[in-house]
């Protein structure tokens, strides 16, 4: 080791150890935020990379799909075979089925058993059953309604007989194979058992097409496309995971910077160590640079030092972060599942470059935040480091030139708020984020010595503890602008994420208010997404429209499709009348019935906010959808809240929808009861109809508080986040505590010679905590506040397109700041602890 | 007012026992002014904490006012402490945070006197620092912040005045100023001061001088 590495080993790292805890404080809080911002990185990959899964695996490598809303007519599939082109062509249905049984959603794929096994077996021997599945004896079964082929994941054995729910029917099948899925579960079955088992028998899904690499891929799509009606698209395979990936940008996005939040904080603490470091080893600084070392070196000292608990904290985050992957998986699983697009999560993989990526952020985080501390030290000259009799080096708090430059900060927050969406990311909402945090961390000075000058007579009213403590925290004011700053951070988000969810919350509430004005709501059973549209019989709604107490029963029927590239659903209704009553629920602010009357129509059409603004479309402007094999084109007659999905949605008359789709087979229904009918015995009646269906029905209560649950669900993973930063900032607060205890030995010890009792010691440690406390929460509200004006307005509308009522969740705030609080008075019991068994006698005379 | 009687006081130091105070007897008056000598590491120091019942005698027995502090536990020494010991250090030992008036007043707020500041106020002025009552530490020369210190010793009352080394922080001009002050002051009050100082130039306003050496008394001079 050479002179220069032993110094800095023996007078600055070294001591490091002396502080076990402390230092592992440090260390803990930088790994908790690496470990976060890990495992959301790896979370959002596994859930949000996995539409490429089942219904991919299985198909080989194709390059073209044929898709259209509805299906593709089965005659296509003819015409395209007979072109005089060397292509392999694959017609395929897609759906979804329920595992009775456990109610597990399986993908159901129906392929052409017979017409591809030749291809199949070319380029995935193991995938599928083969030809001689059929000559096991049963070629009978190879397109048998009851036949079906299993991924091995499913756990299931050939023979088995099962029940599945396809729609809102229930079917047993026979397993006839199982095949090796690679932890992709699927259902396969021949293409024709499958359309008789979808209820689709005229259409297929989609088509896939393989051209072989040397063709001219844009000459054979025109080509084609001469072929084929106009509805009817050709596009390169896998566009609609590429869509649905695009799609999920602005949700992974925002989790990815709220998971930077925790790092933040972290940061923080870093700079409070290494600011306490410095003033601790003034000393050793000055005999370091009378010995020769340079200002350089001391930089490097301290920044070398700061690496290190980088390093170390890095180096226990990244499994930590793994684990944490886990369960942060499953959070947004459920919410890709509720919000966007039906997924199963992939494998989380841990590689190489996720785990440099993580190690190289702990490492800059805790190099950057020890910069200006360390510059500090290297500033210090030789004699003034070691002069004798000064107790402390005071770091100069610029607390007026802080505050002036937090009011420009500010000013700029509010300038990049104004600023509208880049390339549909809120790039300047998050700009002004960050100038919010960084005016209100700069201004805490100020704040903290105005408040405790102004509250000094009420303090000192309270008692000798909180006079001596209050004097202790402006006697540091850097030290507790720092921890302040590092708590406010953390509450600040806690509060503007909160009151965004709570205000978003209620405002899905009011909505639902006037959304579900019917008595019952009845869809097929399985696991609900918001990209799958199974059906119910039409015999059961007209079964249902005769029952005596039923008033009507409206229609909807949902499909799937792609707008500008962006997934959509396009839904028809039944509008024949509104029902709506009340206030009216679209952005011209006409009566409900004036605008459905438009719809009924047939050419015109309502959408969603989150459509309008994806697509920068208003009223009156025109959409053209593929609808069946057509082109139609609709002008948009009103724009209206909605909140059910960020996907967009796309509402017209069923009438006008047959017209291009005539499967009257609906995906959910609303059932409206008569006036004076009991609603028991309706409902009694409903489910007795519904016998030999697999359908769920809802009451408008039951729906709204399912779609409450589902919403707290989405959020579960944003809370878990604040948590942890929340709880890196505590434990800051506790590690720095005691930093100030061990720092102020002196006087504790002096304290009691005048007099103090243990128990008056303890008060002194709790009573900075609590103060601590106190001016974190009240900075971190009022950050808070500025922050969650800038998540409701800019950040959220700008990402998916929602408004947003301000709503103040009151309670949930206060319970939250209560119990930070009480976390941050907690922290200061080990501190206080430290301080009482100080022995006032090798204290106060050591020097 | 305080008596020492046989005390022994050893202290234990990376497995060896070092005895600090080797059978110390002695008795001091009320308003006696006692100066200790002697070299570096005699006991001085301990014989003050034991003194200031910030510490207990390994045997023997030390009395405050009659009060053995032997048989009693944390709080009530330091209810000992509160009421009838004053410290006063040899660099001075402000707290930097507060200002000179709340320094003093101190020891009055932590035994919950509510007329804490009136009393600081007149304390400052006997000891000729009214008029910088709102000034901080850093701000005074040092042998202004010994008046503080001593102001801040005096301002409950002490019936015992303990000093380590007051002067040690002084020039020789301050230092006799400083002296002169702790002997007017312990008179005036009949307070019982006991010194710990290396200079014998300072031990001679003393009205016994206690030579320590090795933890034993070598030697007692009466005036």
């Amino acid at each position: 080791m050479n002179g220069r590495a032993k110094l800095f080993w023996r007078l600055l790292v070294r001591p490091l150890g002396r502080e076990p805890v402390r230092m592992g404080l440090t260390v803990l809080a930088v790994a908790l935020g690496v470990a976060v911002v890990l495992a959301i990185d790896l979370a959002g990959t596994a859930a949000t990379g996995s539409f490429r899964s089942s219904l991919e695996t299985l198909t080989g490598n194709y390059n073209l799909e044929i898709t259209a809303t509805g299906g593709v007519p089965e005659e296509i599939v003819g015409r395209i075979a007979t072109l005089p082109i060397n292509l392999d062509l694959s017609p395929r249905m897609e759906d979804f089925a329920v595992v009775a049984s456990t109610k597990q959603s399986v993908v159901l794929l129906g392929l052409d058993l017979i017409g591809e096994s030749n291809i199949l077996a070319s380029k995935n021997a193991d995938a599928l059953p083969q030809p001689a599945a059929a000559n096991d004896g049963m070629p009978q079964h190879f397109s048998s309604d009851d036949s079906l082929w299993a991924g091995s994941s499913l756990g299931w054995e050939k023979g088995q007989r099962i029940s599945l729910i396809i729609g809102d029917r229930e079917h047993t099948f026979t397993v006839r194979g199982i095949y090796n899925d690679q932890n992709q579960p699927a259902i396969v079955m021949d293409i024709a058992a499958a359309q008789r088992a979808v209820g689709r028998t005229t259409r297929v899904d989609r088509i896939l097409l393989n051209l072989p690499e040397r063709e001219n891929i844009e000459a054979r799509i025109k080509q084609i496309s001469a072929l084929v009606p106009p509805g009817i698209e050709i596009r390169a395979a896998g566009t609609s995971t590429e869509e649905n990936r695009k799609m999920l940008n602005a949700f992974r996005w925002n989790l990815k910077l709220l998971s930077y939040i925790a790092l933040i904080v972290g940061a923080f603490l870093i700079y409070n160590t290494i600011s306490v470091s410095v003033v601790r080893r003034r000393a050793e600084i000055g005999i370091a640079r009378a010995l020769g070392a340079s200002r350089t070196d001391v930089l490097l000292a301290f920044t070398g030092e700061a690496a290190v608990i980088g390093v170390v904290g890095a180096a226990i985050g990244i499994p930590l972060g793994r684990i944490m992957a886990s369960g942060a998986v499953r959070l947004m699983g459920a919410t890709v599942d509720a919000l966007y697009v039906s997924s199963r999560p992939g494998p989380i993989e841990l590689g190489a470059a996720s785990s440099f990526t993580a190690l190289a952020v702990g490492v800059s985080v805790a190099v950057v935040a020890a910069y200006a501390p360390a510059r500090e030290a290297a500033q210090i000259t030789p004699i003034e480091a070691m002069a004798r009799g000064r107790r402390e080096f005071l770091a100069r708090v610029h607390s007026s030139r802080d505050l002036i430059v937090a009011i420009v900060l500010a000013a700029a927050a509010w300038a990049a708020a104004q600023v509208p969406a880049v390339g549909g990311k809120p790039l300047f909402g998050y700009f002004a984020a960050l100038f919010a945090v960084s005016a209100g961390t700069l201004a805490i000075p100020a704040a903290i010595s105005a408040v405790m000058k102004i509250s000094a007579t009420t303090l000192k009213r309270t008692g000798v503890a909180a006079l001596l403590a209050s004097r202790s925290l402006l006697g540091s004011l850097r030290r507790t602008s720092v921890l302040v700053g590092a708590l406010a951070t953390a509450i600040a988000m806690m509060t503007a994420v909160g009151i965004m969810v709570g205000s978003f919350r209620t405002t899905v509430i009011q909505w639902m208010e006037g959304e579900v004005p019917a008595d019952f709501y009845l869809r097929p059973a399985g696991s609900p997404s918001v990209d799958r549209h199974p059906t119910i019989s039409v015999e059961l709604a007209e079964k249902l429209s005769m029952l005596p107490g039923v008033d009507a029963v409206d229609r909807l029927r949902a499909y799937q499709v792609s707008y500008d590239g962006v997934p959509t659903t396009v839904a028809a209704a039944d509008l024949r009348e509104s029902r709506r009553r009340g206030h009216s629920d679209f952005f011209s602010g006409r009566p409900s019935e004036e605008v459905l009357k438009e719809l009924r129509t047939g050419d015109a059409v309502v959408v969603s906010e989150p459509f309008t603004y994806k697509h920068n479309l208003k009223q009156n402007d025109s959409i053209t959808l593929r609808l069946g094999t057509s082109l139609a084109t609709f002008r948009i007659a009103d724009v209206y809240y909605d909140y059910g999905s960020e996907r967009g949605f796309i509402l017209m008359d069923r009438t006008a929808m047959k017209k291009y789709l005539p499967d009257d087979a609906p995906s959910n229904l609303a059932v409206y009861v008569k006036d004076g009918a009991d609603r028991a015995e309706v409902r009694r009646e409903i489910e007795q109809a519904a016998t030999d269906y697999r359908v769920l029905i809802f009451s408008s209560a039951d729906l709204r508080r399912q779609a409450i649950i589902i919403f707290d669900k989405t959020f579960a993973i944003t809370y878990a986040l604040e948590a942890v930063a929340v709880l890196v900032a505590v434990m800051g607060v506790a590690g720095a505590l005691l930093a100030l205890v061990i720092d102020r030995k002196r006087e504790l010890g002096l304290l009691r010679f005048l007099g103090a009792s243990a128990a008056q010691i303890r008060r002194m440690i709790l009573a900075e905590a609590a103060l601590l406390g106190l001016l974190a929460n009240a900075a971190g509200l009022i950050l808070g506040f500025a922050l969650s004006l800038i998540l409701v307005f800019v950040i959220n509308k700008q990402s998916f397109g929602w408004t947003i009522r301000f709503h103040w969740p009151v309670a949930i705030l206060a319970g939250a700041i209560s119990l930070i609080f009480a976390a941050t008075v907690l922290a200061g019991f080990y501190p206080a602890r430290i301080a009482v068994q100080l022995n006032p006698i090798e204290v106060v005379h050591e020097e | 007012m305080v008596t020492f009687r046989n005390v022994i006081k050893d202290y234990s130091a990376d497995g060896q026992t070092v005895r600090a105070l080797n059978g110390v007897s002695l008795d001091v008056a009320p308003g006696e002014f006692v100066a200790f000598v002697g070299r570096s590491g005699c006991g001085k120091s301990t014989l003050l904490n034991l003194a200031g019942a910030m510490d207990f005698p390994t045997s023997g027995e030390v009395l405050l006012d009659g009060i053995s502090t032997n048989s009693h536990d944390d709080g009530s020494l330091t209810k000992l402490r509160r009421e009838k010991v004053g410290f006063v250090f040899q660099s001075f030992q402000l707290i930097n945070t507060l200002s000179v008036v709340e320094n003093v007043e101190l020891p009055l707020l932590l035994a919950g006197n509510p007329d804490a500041r009136r009393l600081a106020f007149d304390r400052l002025s006997s000891v000729e620092l009214a008029g910088l009552e709102h000034r901080m530490p850093h701000q005074l020369s040092g042998g202004q912040m010994q008046r503080v210190a001593i102001a801040r010793a005096l301002v409950n009352h002490p019936k015992i005045l303990l000093a380590d080394e007051p002067t040690g922080n002084l020039d020789t001009t301050t230092g006799a100023v400083i002296l002169g002050l702790l002997k007017r002051l312990a008179s005036e009050r009949k307070v019982a001061t006991l010194m710990a100082t290396h200079s014998m130039e300072a031990a001679a306003i003393a009205d016994v001088v206690v030579e320590l050496r090795d933890g034993s008394v070598a030697g007692i001079k009466r005036k």
